[in-house]
């Protein structure tokens, strides 16, 4: 391999095994650079990740409820899409930042927001 | 999107959880005509951490809002927010404000909410008596709530107990008297109910169980007579005693009321083109049976929502088993569904705290659980799938009520 080979994009956070359907993982901000924790989520096989404090109080959204698409905040059920971030119902009225994930084999990578970063 | 009924224009009269939620849905179901929202308070904004949040630095009517004049504005919702509404001609269905301004309307919402009960005993309205039911109500507690302060909270139900042990963590001292031994069994069931209640004792809060007979001005300080019991000495006093519909506006204007402003389940008055949601409202089905008003926070949320697709004369989406929390002590509660009445107590003991389920023919009926959300937001759906649970699957910690979701699908 010549020098200069493109390094995988991301952080490597876990492997699918350690995700089951239907629950998710907190990665530490300093894991990945970022100015909040991430968490990344099983959602029927699919994996996403957003920022992991709730815009509306400080609550874990690795800690919630996974259905269909939506993280529901394990305080007061404020919900967000897991693909975009974007806030769907109140109490929450701000949306959270959202990153992207790379399924590789069997390993998850997250790519980490730029405008998320720890400044 | 043409919606079966024309709203026209939509008048809002109430800007809380409810009245905001309408205005929002209305728009997100492609309402075009114009929304106008009046309440004598300066923005739409968020009540639950009124009792619990009070003494936080950042607590704040902008950090509670639900949206700002700028959202509003992009949601092309009108606002007169700061003046009240002093009357409704119910025919005519105009609305004049407290500074002799009109609003005429096609469809008006009344989501007038309730106000704060106050005791009807000798002293209660003497100055530093205090009840909390908004904004203001909330400064006025934390600011007579000096650390070291005495206080007397009267009404040991959600936002007493919520309030109580919001001024025990900010150095008050407090005592918090109730008529029932137990509160909350109707809400809860006995056993989380117990739990609860016994937790402000373990915290540090004396609790006197009786009623208030009267509230003196001695000196400086307020003593709170408890009927047969003692009598209490306190800097500040704050009752909680539940809240009592805001059903004049209505009821003058000849709309039927009775403890709330009657509803069909579409959310209709008695008056054609006028409907009610959130805490004022109380279902009349159509079997002519009056229901509970539903006081919690969710209710709200979804009738103001639900009144939305009513106006639009759209089909209303089906409603799931009521959902509440509190917030005490540093523990969050969560309840679903009923927990009192027929059926088969099931306890989860773990670690910390227990979780109890009901079950009702074969099926789950209501859960609460202390630190333990997704087991009720599981509950929840199990209810409303109506999907069947042994006994023993709810009292075995090891099976988590996700897993018994996802072997019905």
């Amino acid at each position: 391999m010549s020098e200069g080979a493109v390094v995988d994009e991301g952080v490597m956070v876990a492997q699918i095994d350690d995700i089951p359907d239907g629950e998710a993982i907190k990665i530490d901000a300093a894991v990945l650079g970022t100015a909040d924790d991430v968490a990344v989520f099983n959602d029927g096989g699919e994996f996403f990740a957003l920022d992991d404090t709730c815009s509306h109080e400080k609550a874990s959204l690795s800690e919630g409820y996974i259905e269909d698409g939506v993280i529901e905040c394990p305080l007061h059920a404020g919900k967000f899409c897991l693909r975009n971030g974007e806030v769907l119902s109140m109490p929450a009225s701000v949306d959270v930042a959202c990153h992207r994930v790379i399924v590789t084999g069997s390993a998850i990578r997250v790519v980490p927001n730029p405008e998320r970063l720890a400044s | 999107m043409t919606s079966p009924r024309d709203a026209g224009r939509v008048v809002i009269v109430g800007g809380g959880l409810a009245g905001y939620s309408a205005a929002a849905q209305l728009r997100t179901l492609g309402h075009a005509g114009s929304i106008t929202i009046v309440d004598p308070e300066p923005l739409p904004y968020d009540r639950p951490p009124l009792s619990k949040k009070l003494f936080e630095p950042d607590f704040s009517i902008d950090s509670l809002a639900f949206a700002d004049e700028e959202k509003l504005a992009a949601s092309a919702i009108d606002t007169r927010f700061g003046l009240a509404a002093a009357s409704l001609d119910a025919t005519a269905k105009t609305v004049t404000l407290d500074d002799g301004s009109t609003l005429t309307a096609d469809t008006l919402l009344l989501a007038t909410g309730g106000r704060a009960r106050t005791l009807q005993v000798p002293g209660s309205d003497l100055p530093g008596v205090h009840v909390l039911r908004t904004f203001a109500d909330a400064k006025a507690v934390s600011g007579a709530a000096k650390s070291g302060a005495r206080a007397v909270v009267i009404g040991a139900g959600l936002i007493g107990a919520e309030l109580a042990s919001s001024l025990l963590h900010a150095g008050v001292t407090v005592t918090l008297i109730d008529p029932v031994a137990v509160p909350l069994v109707p809400a809860v069931g006995e056993v989380i109910a117990d739990r609860l209640h016994s937790m402000h004792v373990e915290q540090g809060i004396e609790t006197i169980l009786g009623v208030t007979a009267a509230i003196h001005q001695v000196g400086e300080s307020l003593e709170v007579q408890v009927d047969a019991g003692p009598r209490v000495t306190a800097d500040l006093v704050v009752v909680g005693v539940g809240i009592v519909p805001n059903v004049e506006l209505a009821d003058v204007a000849g709309i039927d009321v009775d403890n709330g402003i009657l509803v069909s389940p579409r959310y209709e008055t008695s008056a054609p083109d006028i409907y009610a949601a959130g805490d004022v409202a109380r279902l009349r089905d159509d079997e002519g049976t009056l229901h509970r008003r539903e006081e919690h926070w969710e209710a709200a949320q979804l009738s103001g929502q639900h009144s939305a697709y009513a106006m639009l004369g759209l089909d209303i989406p089906s409603r799931g088993a009521a959902w509440f929390w509190t917030d005490r002590h540093g523990i969050h509660l969560e309840a679903t569904g009923r927990l009192t009445g027929p059926g088969e107590v099931v306890v989860r003991h773990t670690d910390e705290h227990p979780a109890v389920f009901l079950i009702d023919d074969g099926v789950l009926v209501g859960a609460a659980a202390i630190d333990d959300n997704n087991t009720v937001r599981a509950a929840r759906r199990l209810i409303d799938q109506r999907i069947p649970v042994s006994a023993a699957d709810l009292a075995d910690r090891s099976v988590a009520l996700r897993s018994l979701l996802r072997a019905a699908r």
